[in-house]
């Protein structure tokens, strides 16, 4: 430690020389004694980060007396833990050895406290790097579908959301750095998450209850999508990619790139993507009788075009930045499977499709104080503009909107006995409305406001993290609709000519309903690292999830699921008319315990996860066996009303009702670094989806397990990734089993370095047995099985 | 099983002793007025009705002269609907260009707004939808532009000239915009900025916009150069309307414009300038004022996309001995309707009929007159049909200030007539000529404007 590296010059010049400070100096090496270059040492409960030099040297300078928890990070190895307590040594000198893990260890960035998937109480996982190119789609769900505990709700390719551990739409949050994304893909299936994978720098996944985080909306989870749009460095870098895809011609273009200079940096990103209708290897509809079929089949209006940009911009100070990016996203796709009656002879049917667009603005900055009490502030505000139409014939059917504003502001304590944490203040106010022929919901206004504590203590072998958040929701809506329906049943004969033509007027009621919830949720974790290289963790919780507008307010034909929807304000009555529900509107509650069994390193690191989640007042659709009309009529050259009419232009009459609800199951995750050059992965993941009194939810995903296989050198790197997805037969009521297939992909890449930059050049094959494989998980299983077989050649660049 | 067994029990732990932190839920709900949705199969006994569509007289927007209010009725039982309150008085009232909305514009204090009268019709692709609901004050509203003057609809769009103001040095400009602009309060409508003041005026149409041009007062041909003597034609690209071509053709204090189907003609001092289009260019040729315009110039033109006749008034400043004049801008004729106005008789009010085979004028002295057009060895002469008389009182007793005023319906053949002095509007067939209806007001009303769902084309044959 004589030499003092170019690093620890440059960190103290960096430092008033009149302060009298205590340094932490020393290496970080590997288990044969090797130096870990670019390993990164921060110092927690501060914003002191630095990185290790060629040699595997560090310097932390400027540092009071007490005891400080260091935490160092480097690609590839296990995360350490360390407590240095400095007294009187004006340098202290010190030495760390990090373990190998072969399951990368990521800090997520969506919490305030500390968290990464070998580490924290409550299970998490991260997609970035080169795993994150390797898996991401057009389309969320299916980018993170490859992650234990979480699946695809699959909509034709065209749109998805994913579903984290059988829990989906409302229940699952989507946030780009931390805010709220804002769309409308909580509504339904058909509709696309505003945010964009080939841009983003990782993808979080927080399985299991957020609610403490992120409030209501997070009960089943969160998906927080990263990037670097208020970038906090000014290091110039950036990322470019084009790729080709053949089963559906798609083609994507994409790149980011930072730059700045001492005190401001500069971020842009722009992408690009186009996609034809995708080939599937068999017929789409599942009820196609075979009939000759020249030419490949294809999922027909699944084609796609989207493009988007970022740019940002933020001033870097010394104790921090602030910054300001905006976004704006378009996208234009087909909707599989929206048209109404199966008539295969009306081919040239026109299309429905939905145009999408949303403006994004994000603040973000972060600053640390050299206060008695607190030390650092994040401060993160949003507002986005969003709003998307459905065109039909050329004509806009529906149009949907949502604007919203979201603050947060996370204030971190000082260190207070040992306990690191905080207070999270966060604002949102929603404001959503749907015109047209599909406006099933009425427009509504949801306003809330959320006080969270997060705290976390060490206590020897014992991480204990705790926290509670108390929320406030206003939901507004001022014009409820409850149009008199006819809705009727389809087994009672005749009744369809009795339809009172005679009545000249109906009535729609219209109500003003005001709601106001105060879910508050409670979480406590503890992490015990009871032998050395593995750790146990359990979490529990109680979260409280306010419903949402589309859950109560609803009333209406959806054609995204192609159901008439009627929220929970609203009941039949004993004369199977609908009216207001004389129900009382409650929250919905989730208790929560989740068990982990970890080995952290070693050529073997595994990951368990046990959960058991009872959902008291789950909101969900029953089918009432009843039919209201579409309001959607397609055959208007026909117009014998005959009585063969088969209903086509009606829909089932679904409820939102409330019942108590048990999830449970399991993740597993294996990785076995065989040599330096190969590893092997195994997962699997299970959760069962039951009515407390008996009965299976819909859609929930089926057992899963798969390998992945991976061959990684310096230049040249190939994997092998099988998954076999088990048949579905735990079905709803009214859904129908769906079988189990086994997809094989497979990728190779190589890397060289023109023009100082490094490229890799990749090409990828999915699906390479073209197997017929329909998600159970989506509302169009039916009729838009997965892709075939694909090849995606492809280049990347780094500078 | 015996794990899972083990982890209810945890569970049920956790929730018990976590019970008492247990949230709270409030739900209030007021019912409102229910809306009245007319029943699918509503007295309609046409052979194509699929069930969505409306059968319906309309209904008329009427504002008060002895107040800043704006009512509004239906024109199946003359209910009177709503009444709303407006921030100013001396507004003009006007229908947008698919006839949903009542737009309340006042020059002086740079104002439009909108209310909604109601009716309207969606294209559901299979189907075409008809919506009939309550009127309402639309919060959307234009402010941005300086004096707005000429507002000219045409095929679904409406053009807003804004005159600018040189006194406090406002540019003028245009502004365009359709009925789904205002239902969805379009932000940023798309249009033109000038960087000089002018009384202007602009033609939609689709995806081209005629407009004028004022020139500096050096290369203005124009006596007041207020007035533009140039039209550009401007061609909407990427949201955007650029300057794609200037016709060549000057036109001396341009005041007043019209269109059909293929041509633009706008007024000049000295005759009118006829705009022909050709796929996106547009021919220019100056029809010269005939003997008959005498000292006058014209300065008001009335064009309808289904006729080929453009009517062009020439008048002296104060509307006085006004000629009404037949243009016929495929052979760049003008000509002298044999038709004038009786003596002591002037114009308040002129307008095409809804299907364009009326032009109608109505009088001071309280005649609606319907004039036809004839076809002569291939050119059109317009005759009068028919005169209706539209009051029995005397007209000297008019209200200061007021006039009778008129609408057309867009849904058949009816003409409505506001009559300020016996407070009532009339309801006149225009191929009967005949009053049908009478729909009684308690205020004297200023203006009127038909709103409603439009009929499409042809559909009314006999």
């Amino acid at each position: 430690m004589k030499k003092k590296s170019q690093l620890a010059l440059l960190i103290a010049a960096l430092f008033p020389a009149s302060v009298l400070a205590k340094t932490i100096q020393g290496t970080v090496v590997n288990t044969q004694g090797s130096a870990i270059r670019n390993a990164v040492i921060e110092l927690e409960g501060s914003d002191i980060k630095v990185t290790t030099d060629k040699n595997g040297h560090f310097v932390i300078a400027k540092l009071n007396n007490g005891l400080k928890e260091l935490h160092i990070v480097a690609p590839g190895y296990a995360h350490l833990h360390r407590d240095i307590t400095i007294d009187t040594d004006e340098t202290r000198s010190v030495s760390f050895t990090l373990q190998r893990s072969p399951i990368e260890v990521i800090d997520i960035e969506a919490t305030p406290i500390h968290m990464s998937a070998m580490e924290s109480a409550s299970p998490v996982s991260v997609l970035s790097g080169e795993q994150l190119r390797r898996d991401q789609a057009a389309t969320l769900g299916d980018t993170l579908e490859k992650l234990p505990g979480v699946n695809t709700n699959f909509h034709g390719k065209v749109a998805s959301t994913p579903i984290i551990r059988g829990l989906s739409g409302p229940r699952v949050l989507i946030t780009q750095n931390g805010l709220d994304v804002s769309d409308v893909s909580r509504v339904g299936p058909d509709h696309s998450v505003a945010s964009e994978a080939s841009t983003a720098q990782q993808i979080e996944v927080l399985r299991g209850p957020a609610t403490l985080f992120y409030g209501s909306g997070a009960i089943g989870g969160v998906v927080n999508i990263v990037d670097n749009r208020v970038p906090t460095d000014s290091t110039t870098r950036g990322e470019w990619n084009v790729e080709h895809n053949s089963v559906d011609n798609q083609k994507v273009a994409s790149f980011n790139a930072t730059t700045g200079t001492d005190s401001f940096a500069f971020y842009a990103d722009a992408f690009w993507r186009e996609a034809n209708d995708y080939e599937v290897p068999v017929a789409a509809d599942i009820d196609s009788d075979g009939e000759s079929h020249s030419g490949d089949y294809t999922v027909e209006n699944s084609n796609e075009e989207s493009d988007g940009f970022t740019v940002g911009a933020s001033y870097l100070m010394d104790n921090g930045f602030i910054g300001l990016a905006v976004e704006q996203f378009n996208r234009q796709y087909g909707i599989p499977g929206h048209s109404h009656g199966d008539e295969s002879e009306h081919s040239d049917e026109e299309s429905v499709f939905a145009d999408l667009e949303q403006t994004k603005v994000q603040l973000l900055g972060e600053y640390n104080l050299n206060n008695k009490w607190l030390n650092k502030v994040n401060l993160r505000a949003g507002h986005t503009d969003y709003e998307h139409a459905e065109i039909e014939g050329g004509a806009v059917g529906t149009t949907f909107k949502n604007e919203t504003n979201e603050l947060r502001i996370d204030l971190l304590h000082n260190q207070f006995s040992e306990w690191n944490g905080g207070f999270s203040f966060h604002y949102k106010n929603s404001d959503v409305e749907a015109q047209g022929e599909e406006a099933f919901t009425p427009p509504s206004e949801t306003e809330s406001f959320a006080v969270a504590l997060i705290e976390e203590r060490h206590f020897g072998d014992f991480l204990v993290q705790l926290g509670g958040r108390i929320e406030r929701v206003e939901l507004n809506a001022s014009n409820v609709l409850l149009p008199s329906i006819d809705a009727h049943a389809h087994n009672e004969i005749d009744i369809h000519d009795d339809h009172n033509h005679e009545e000249e007027t109906n009535f729609t009621r219209v109500f003003d309903a005001e709601h106001e919830f105060t879910p508050v949720s409670l979480s406590a974790g503890v992490v015990w690292d009871f032998t050395p290289n593995y750790n146990l963790g359990l979490s529990v919780s109680r979260s409280e999830r306010a419903p949402s507008a589309s859950e109560l307010l609803s009333f209406g034909p959806h054609i995204g699921t192609a159901t008439y929807e009627v929220g929970a304000l609203f009941d039949l009555d004993e004369d199977g008319h609908l009216g207001l529900s004389e129900q009382t509107i409650d929250l919905e509650t989730a208790n929560n315990i989740d068990l982990t069994f970890r080995k952290t390193q070693g050529d073997i690191g595994f990951i368990f996860n046990a959960f058991y989640n009872q959902v008291d007042n789950y909101y969900y659709q029953i089918n009432t066996g009843l039919y209201a009309e579409s309001g959607h009529n397609h055959d208007e050259d026909e117009h014998n009303h005959d009585d063969e009419d088969e209903h086509s232009e009606e829909l089932p009459v679904y409820l939102f009702k409330t019942d108590d609800v048990i999830l449970h199951g399991f993740e597993a995750q294996i990785a076995w670094q065989l040599t330096d050059e190969f590893k092997l992965d195994l997962f699997s993941d299970y959760v069962r989806a039951r009515l407390k009194d008996g009965g299976d939810l819909p859609r929930t995903p089926p057992l899963r397990f798969g390998t992945e296989f991976s061959y990684q050198t310096e230049k040249f790197s190939a994997h092998i990734h099988v998954t076999r997805y088990q048949d579905q037969d735990r079905t709803a009521p009214e859904e129908t089993a769906t079988d189990g297939y086994t997809l094989i992909d497979a990728s190779v890449s190589y890397d060289l370095s023109i023009l100082n930059q490094d490229l890799s050049l990749y090409l990828k094959g999915t699906n390479l047995t073209d197997t017929e494989a329909r998600v159970h998980s989506s509302f169009l299983k039916e009729i838009a099985p997965r892709p075939g077989r694909s090849f995606a050649l492809g280049i990347r660049g780094y500078f | 099983m015996t794990k899972l067994f083990k982890l209810k029990l945890i569970a049920l732990a956790v929730s018990s002793t976590l019970i008492t932190a247990c949230g709270d839920a409030e739900t209030n709900i007021v019912e409102k007025d229910p809306i009245a949705v007319v029943d699918d199969e509503h007295e309609s006994d046409d052979e194509h009705d699929d069930g969505y569509t409306i059968s319906s007289f309309g209904r008329l927007a009427v504002l008060a002269g002895d107040s800043n209010e704006a009512s509004f009725f239906d024109l199946d039982d003359n209910a009177l609907l709503d009444t709303f309150v407006l921030n100013d008085d001396s507004n003009t009232l006007s229908a947008s260009p698919d006839f949903r909305y009542a737009v309340i514009a006042n020059r002086t204090q740079d104002y439009l707004g909108f209310i909604d009268g109601g009716m309207w019709r969606e294209d559901h692709g299979a189907h075409l939808h008809d919506y009939e609901q309550s009127p309402v004050f639309s919060s959307y509203e234009l402010t941005s532009g300086s004096r707005p003057t000429h507002l000219i609809t045409h095929d679904g769009q409406l053009a807003i000239f804004y005159d600018g103001d040189a006194d406090s040095g406002a540019s003028a400009s245009v502004e365009v915009l359709t009925d789904n602009d205002i239902t969805n309060a379009t932000a940023t409508l798309t249009g033109i900025n000038y960087d000089i003041n002018m009384h202007g005026v602009a033609e939609p149409r689709g995806e081209h916009l005629l407009s004028t041009i004022r020139r500096d007062d050096a290369s203005s041909t124009s006596n007041a150069k207020v007035l533009p003597d140039q039209v550009g034609v401007y061609h909407l690209h990427d949201g955007n309307y650029e300057l794609e071509q200037t016709l060549e053709v000057t036109c001396p204090d341009l005041h007043g414009a019209a269109q059909n189907h293929d041509y633009v003609v706008f007024g000049c001092g000295d005759g009118v300038l006829i705009a022909h289009q050709q796929g996106d260019v547009y021919n220019a040729k100056k029809v010269v004022n005939i003997n008959a315009v005498g000292a006058q110039r014209i300065g008001t033109l009335y064009g309808h996309k289904n006729n080929d006749t453009i009517f062009g008034i020439a008048a002296g400043h104060d509307g006085s001995d006004s000629v009404l004049l037949s243009i016929h801008p495929e052979n760049a004729e003008m000509e002298e309707v044999e038709w004038q106005l009786a003596d002591g008789a002037s114009a308040v009010s002129y307008s095409f009929s809804a299907s364009g085979e009326h032009f109608l004028v109505l009088d001071s002295l309280g005649f609606l007159n319907v004039l036809t057009g004839h076809d002569h060895d291939g050119e059109m002469h317009w005759e009068l049909a028919g005169q209706v008389d539209i009051t029995q009182a005397d007209v000297t007793t008019m209200p200061e200030g007021m006039s009778f005023s008129m609408t057309v319906a867009q849904n058949g053949q009816f003409a409505y007539i506001a009559d300020p002095i016996a407070q009532h509007i009339l309801q006149v067939h225009l191929e009967d000529l005949e009053v049908e209806g009478e729909l009684e007001l308690t205020f004297p009303p200023a203006a009127i404007t038909w709103l409603g769902i439009a009929q499409e084309e042809h559909a009314h044959e006999h």
